[in-house]
């Protein structure tokens, strides 16, 4: 019977590897290659009314599927003119997706357990606080007291790390032996990630992405980030965050795509986010975002408008 | 069970209006919230740029001038997801436009709601239309 047990556990063996085998590359890499969407309507962190509940029913996503899509096709007449100017546009332009994440989490951070962006420093909130001061001291001096999306530098969540946003949640994957490119819709990043085995720039180099380095763990790509600048915060980062991102192809349709934010020095303890992301059709378009930027213009137009009104 | 689901459901009020509603800039810093405005005009051109289009219309005023607006809405690359094409607001069309008028007073305001004049809106549809969850490859 020792043959049989042994055939059937081979059997299972090849069962087993086919279901989890991803497409391979002409190279032999895991094929990770397509476009991509991260749209959904989880939220990042677990609203503090759902505290302690990890995950929703089948029916209980049904019914908040349902209430965020019914909510967001009203127009947001609040009755308040300042609410109302807020969104800009009804919302038809927006994109934000429909469903909440296949494990039907209530956030997208798996940790810390409660699903919450762990406490910044007190050294990181200073930081935070004096930047938010300089930002709304200076916001309509120049274009560099706008933000880095409205100069058209940078999206907040086209990474790294990547999140999902309001619309244009698209991202492609390219692959060749010694180079993983991701690029993204918003706001026109191309990020060129070495698979070659070579060291992070030196420490005195930074920049606002950082630096990105690949290798594969068996089948999950494994990108390892330093060398940033702290020009660019995510969520209260500084210059020493260390980000490691692992991308798994687990279905045909599906990458699963998950961040580690290590930064000691911003938050008081690591955070890991997991979002399963969805295979979609292309093509990823140019987003071409500094040449249409008019409301640049117009915001400081409006500005200087203002200055020359007599001071009632 | 179904007391479970509706304590559930009404906790999820606040998930749902936590929903972002962020744009790609503040439009509360280019547009003023005290100077509504609403148009009845003709569209002259829509330009299909990022990060947000815009639409020209002409408006006919009382007196027998027109004034030419710049209406801003979205990314583009929503509705060209959604079928909407360079041919879907031909110029001529007749636009009625609610939304605030810029804050350096020139001619130009944001898209709030966009109607024709029988009130069917402009614009129809829902979150999501582009995403996969509508439209993957399958």
């Amino acid at each position: 019977m020792a043959w049989v047990r042994a055939l059937l556990a081979f059997a299972l063996a090849v069962i087993a590897a086919n279901a989890q085998t991803p497409p391979r590359t002409a190279d032999g890499q895991p094929d990770l290659q397509g476009v991509w969407s991260n749209a959904t309507i989880t939220p990042l962190e677990r609203p503090s009314d759902l505290a302690g509940k990890q995950t929703l029913t089948p029916e209980e996503a049904a019914v908040y599927e349902k209430q965020v899509v019914d909510r967001n096709n009203v127009d947001h007449r609040t009755g308040n003119a300042e609410s109302d100017v807020a969104p800009g546009y009804n919302e038809f332009w927006y994109d934000r997706g429909t469903k909440v994440v296949g494990s039907r989490r209530t956030s997208l951070i798996v940790d810390p357990p409660d699903g919450r962006i762990p406490s910044l420093t007190p050294e990181s909130q200073r930081r935070v606080q004096e930047a938010e001061t300089w930002m709304r001291e200076h916001a309509t001096d120049g274009p560099e007291g706008r933000s880095l999306a409205e100069r058209c530098l940078l999206w907040r969540t086209a990474g790294p790390p990547m999140l999902p946003g309001p619309y244009n949640n698209f991202f492609q994957i390219l692959q060749t032996r010694e180079h993983v490119v991701i690029l993204s819709e918003m706001i026109h990043d191309a990020r060129v990630i070495p698979l070659d085995g070579s060291p992070h720039l030196a420490s005195d180099i930074r920049q606002w992405t950082g630096d990105s380095r690949g290798h594969w763990e068996g089948d999950v790509l494994v990108v390892d980030t330093t060398n940033f600048s702290g020009k660019y915060s995510f969520r209260g980062s500084d210059r020493n965050l260390h980000l490691i991102e692992r991308f798994t192809r687990v279905s045909p349709d599906t990458l699963l795509y998950e961040f580690t934010v290590n930064d000691p020095t911003a938050f008081t303890k690591p955070w890991t986010v997991q979002i399963p992301v969805t295979k979609t059709k292309g093509p990823v378009f140019e987003y071409a975002c500094h040449e249409g930027n008019y409301a640049m213009a117009d915001i400081l137009a409006g500005a200087r408008a203002a200055e020359k009104r007599p001071q009632k | 069970m179904r007391k479970n689901l509706a304590i559930a459901v009404a906790s999820m009020g606040l998930l749902v209006s936590a929903a972002p509603m962020w744009a790609h800039h503040a439009f509360a810093a280019e547009f003023d919230s005290t100077k509504p405005v609403k148009l009845h005009g003709v569209v002259t051109k829509m330009e299909w740029i990022n990060p947000h289009a815009w639409i020209h219309v002409d408006v006919k005023n009382p007196d027998g001038t027109v004034t030419s607006w710049m209406i801003e809405g979205g990314s583009p690359n929503t509705l060209l997801r959604n079928g909407f094409t360079k041919n879907s607001l031909p110029p001529g069309t007749e636009i009625v436009v609610d939304g605030y008028q810029s804050k350096d007073e020139s001619n130009k305001m944001n898209g709030r709601d966009i109607t024709f004049p029988d009130g069917r809106k402009l614009f129809v549809g829902s979150a999501g239309q582009g995403s996969p969850d509508n439209k993957s490859e399958k």
